[in-house]
């Protein structure tokens, strides 16, 4: 890159902090260069979050400082760090959903005044939102537009601040391929202006892709600071961030599926996401859905589970019709749920751990309505066993539990394989490190062997491809192919799942095995 | 903490500030404690066993109240507003169906408070409307109804009868309602710590979306917790027919908010999903204390009323001090 030079644009130096017993950073230092794109990795827990925070004023390091340009800068509070030029696209959007795409351009823009004309917000507006390569109207309401394009304005909202240094931290989870080329075509842009950015991920392919150098942080120590052209790949990422090479993923070839066991769905419709959806999955096997965002595999999910009360069609499990658009009837039927959003609607965060282990299996712990406690002890230290949280921290609350952590905790409440029939999970591993999520598919992979019906939404490919049996793509609420993992590739899905088939030539060389397609 | 501001550690900056939140934090505890202590040891007459008997007397109804208000505090549904109108039609309820033997007239007026606390319940937990306007409106609804079903007449208990009088009456000269209320208090303290509906309250109330999702029985759950709020509450309003031997909807005064201030200032999580019935009990003892000792002191009854307000802002200040010290 031509802009880029010697110079440091943003340099954090010995930076340490921790949070009562537990060194979150330890001794860390970092250097951007303006104009250039960094990568930050490191599992859950490697202090990935913590020096984000620092960067952008919500935490202050115990020891430590940060220099912009060279001058030792303060960061008190994040309007101070905004003040600096540092900006962050955080995983949780923070726009306005109710007002307009300029109107959350310019929202909390201090330099602003409310007298200015509306002509010139407009221009400007209008201007920003070209640069970012963005095709909607400035007037139209945040909530019409896709996630994709939510954090495109958040960006040119960053930009329009005219953020120096740019912080995406995971941006990419909620987003479909095409999109996320979107963002990236877009950063690059934005470092070519000479602006610098820091991207946190733990898609490591992504990171190499995008990123001109990447730290790696583990245990709160930075452990590799290298440019991405000496990394040869993911695996060599891996090694670095874990201190060791991991076990090569593990499938089980001959799936034991079950005669007569397992879920079928028919004529599912979630209006408006979702029309005449129709699946098999059989006790044992693992079914993968996967499809841009607003394809409707969520929704798919969310109507098994019982929490679209609008959904119509049929679910049979084991045989057995289920009514849909009860939560509480789809638990007792034997279907588990794990949410794509852990925290508003799957953990107790200021509960314990061992509260949050039990805590769809209080009436089957329960006498005359009372609560057994050493029986609930029991189940609740075999199920931390199960999910791997040391016994010791069932009394801890998951608050402070790092995100993989928080993740087990909340699957190992749908994971015990006594009652479940059905396994829903929607994206398991969103925002869980690379060990988390071996450990997590697993996990998984062990239900299915004990002949539960696995069915998982998943918007990254490898996971589709590395976990399912029967890969399912949606697009526009409908089933578009379902293939045998064997048949299927990251190509073809990606086809599939954006409706861009050449001549179609790939689909039909696959036609065979297909089932339930092009409806 | 400003006086650090402009100096180049940050660090000192954190730490002062992390510093003069606890002080400020754990000096207002200090100086309410020594304040009530001083206000108490100093006070002729408060240390009487008349005074302490006094107090929890005062206590007995609006602590039965507050109990109840606080089960759906936890719930993570704020409170019910109507449970000042519940409390005086039990009231009147129970008063106008003395003539038929107190044995009726109590077990049906405790199921009229269950079936007010069900509707408001099935309301906000059911269909999920908001608590505020729900028992906005109960409260006009039991009001009106009330009203038309007594003519707006004053209900007394028949000449004569002298079966309600125990509610009245003491033992170990403590009263009656006393012994009810921390009864109720041991019996709902149980339930929420020993029994799978407690359990479930707790979970609902701090995450109702996960509870949802999870399939707990979000909207019986929530409903429980008003049942149970108004049978406690009616309850309170057969032991208020029976003291006050008249019955009309002036009984119910400032329960309502009193009993919301007892939850609150006794530390029930007004959020949801955190307190115990014992909390809501202290708070009211609290809040009575204070009273009493302004009383003995010949404070004025706005000076009392007063102060009544500056002690929940007290706690709602140190909730939040509190909180701010657990963030830092």
């Amino acid at each position: 890159m031509e802009t880029r030079t010697a110079q440091k644009l943003l340099e954090v130096r010995h930076a340490s902090k921790s949070y009562g017993a537990v060194r979150a950073l330890d001794d860390a230092s970092l250097e951007l260069a303006a104009g250039e794109i960094l990568g930050l990795c490191g599992h859950n827990g490697a202090g990935k979050s913590t020096l984000v925070k620092i960067l952008t004023g919500q935490v202050r390091p115990d020891s430590g400082e940060i220099l912009m340009q060279g001058e030792p800068i303060e960061m008190r509070n994040s309007l101070q760090a905004q003040s600096h030029g540092l900006a962050i696209v955080d995983q949780e959007l923070s726009l306005a959903p109710d007002l307009s795409v300029e109107e959350n351009l310019f929202l909390g823009n201090i330099d602003l005044s409310f007298l200015r004309r509306p002509g010139a917000i407009r221009r400007r507006a209008r201007d920003l939102v070209e640069r970012i390569g963005l095709d909607v109207d400035p007037r139209t309401p945040v909530q019409r537009l896709s996630i994709g394009e939510r954090q495109l304005v958040e960006i040119a909202r960053l930009v329009g601040r005219d953020a120096r240094v740019l912080i995406l931290d995971e941006p990419t989870a909620t987003l479909s391929e095409s999109e996320i080329e979107r963002v990236f075509t877009v950063a690059r842009e934005l470092v070519r202006e000479g602006r610098s950015a820091i991207f946190v991920s733990h898609r490591l392919d992504e990171v190499l892709d995008l990123c001109d150098r990447v730290t790696v942080l583990r245990d709160g120590r930075v452990v590799a600071a290298r440019s991405t052209a000496d990394i040869a790949d993911r695996q060599e990422l891996i090694k670095m961030m874990i201190g060791k090479e991991l076990p090569p993923p593990q499938r089980s070839e001959a799936v034991e599926v079950a005669a007569g066991s397992g879920a079928v769905i028919e004529a599912l419709t979630v209006p408006p996401a979702v029309q005449g959806f129709a699946h098999e999955i059989r006790g044992g096997e693992i079914v993968g859905l996967t499809g841009q965002v607003g394809s409707g595999t969520s929704e798919v999910l969310r109507a098994l589970a019982g929490l679209e009360p609008e959904a119509r069609g049929t679910l049979l499990l084991d045989g057995q019709p289920v009514k849909l658009g009860s939560p509480t009837g789809a638990l007792r039927a034997g279907i588990a749920f794990a949410s794509n959003d852990r925290k508003a609607e799957g953990l107790f965060l200021e509960k314990t751990v061992e509260a949050n282990l039990v805590a769809t299996r209080l009436p089957a712990l329960s006498r005359l309505g009372l609560v057994r406690h050493r029986a609930l002890r029991e189940t609740a230290r075999k199920l931390a066993d199960f999910v791997k949280i040391d016994a010791s921290r069932l009394g801890d609350t998951v608050e402070h539990f790092s995100g993989g952590n928080q993740q087990k905790v909340f699957l190992g409440r749908c994971l015990d394989r006594g009652d479940v029939k059905l396994l829903i999970l929607d994206e398991p591993t969103r925002g869980v490190d690379v060990s988390g999520r071996a450990e997590i598919h697993q996990l998984i992979r062990e239900a299915a062997l004990a002949g539960v019906a696995v069915i998982f939404a998943s918007t990254e490919l490898d996971e589709i491809l590395e976990l399912s049996d029967v890969v399912v793509t949606m697009f526009g609420g409908q089933i578009v192919a379902s293939l045998p993992r064997e048949q299927t590739s990251a190509e073809l899905i990606s086809a599939d799942m954006t409706m861009s088939h050449g001549s179609g030539k790939e689909r039909e060389a696959a036609a065979p095995a297909q089932e339930g397609a092009d409806r | 903490m400003s006086g650090a501001a402009t100096t180049a550690d940050p660090i000192a900056v954190r730490d002062n500030r992390a510093t003069a939140i606890q002080v400020a934090l754990w000096g207002s505890l200090a100086i309410f404690a020594v304040l009530i202590l001083f206000g108490a040891f100093t006070t002729d007459g408060f240390l009487t066993t008349t005074n302490v008997k006094a107090i929890l007397s005062s206590v007995a109804f609006v602590g039965m109240i507050a109990v109840g208000t606080a089960l759906i505090m936890i719930s993570g549904n704020l409170f019910s507003l109507a449970v000042g109108s519940t409390a005086a039609a039990c009231a009147m309820s129970f008063l106008a169906l003395l003539p038929d033997g107190i044995v009726l007239a109590i077990v049906a007026t405790i199921a009229l408070g269950a079936v007010l606390g069900l509707i408001q319940g099935l309301l906000v937990g059911g269909i999920g409307a908001n608590p505020i306007i729900v028992t906005i409106g109960a409260a006009s609804l039991i009001q009106g109804v009330a009203l038309w079903a007594s003519s707006g007449a004053t209900l007394v208990p028949p000449k004569g009868d002298t079966s309600y009088e125990w509610l009245n009456g003491h033992i170990l000269t403590i009263p009656v309602p006393v012994y009810i209320l921390f009864g109720a208090v041991i019996l709902l303290d149980l339930l929420l710590r020993r029994s799978r509906f407690g359990r479930q309250l707790k979970l609902v109330g701090e995450n109702r979306e996960a509870a949802r999702a999870a399939g707990l029985p979000t909207t019986w759950i929530i409903t429980g917790a008003f049942v149970l709020a108004g049978v406690f509450t009616a309850i309170a309003g057969v032991e208020l027919g029976a003291f006050n031997e008249s019955g009309s909807l002036l009984i119910e005064g400032n329960l309502t908010y009193d009993a919301i201030a007892a939850a609150v200032v006794g530390g029930v999580a007004i959020t949801g999903g955190r307190g115990t019935v014992w909390q809501a009990l202290g708070g009211a003892i609290l809040i009575a204390v204070i009273s009493d000792i302004l009383l003995l002191r010949d404070y004025s009854e706005g000076v009392q009323i007063l102060v009544k307000g500056v002690i929940v802002f007290a706690v709602v200040i140190l909730t939040r001090l509190n909180r701010m010290r657990l963030e830092s």
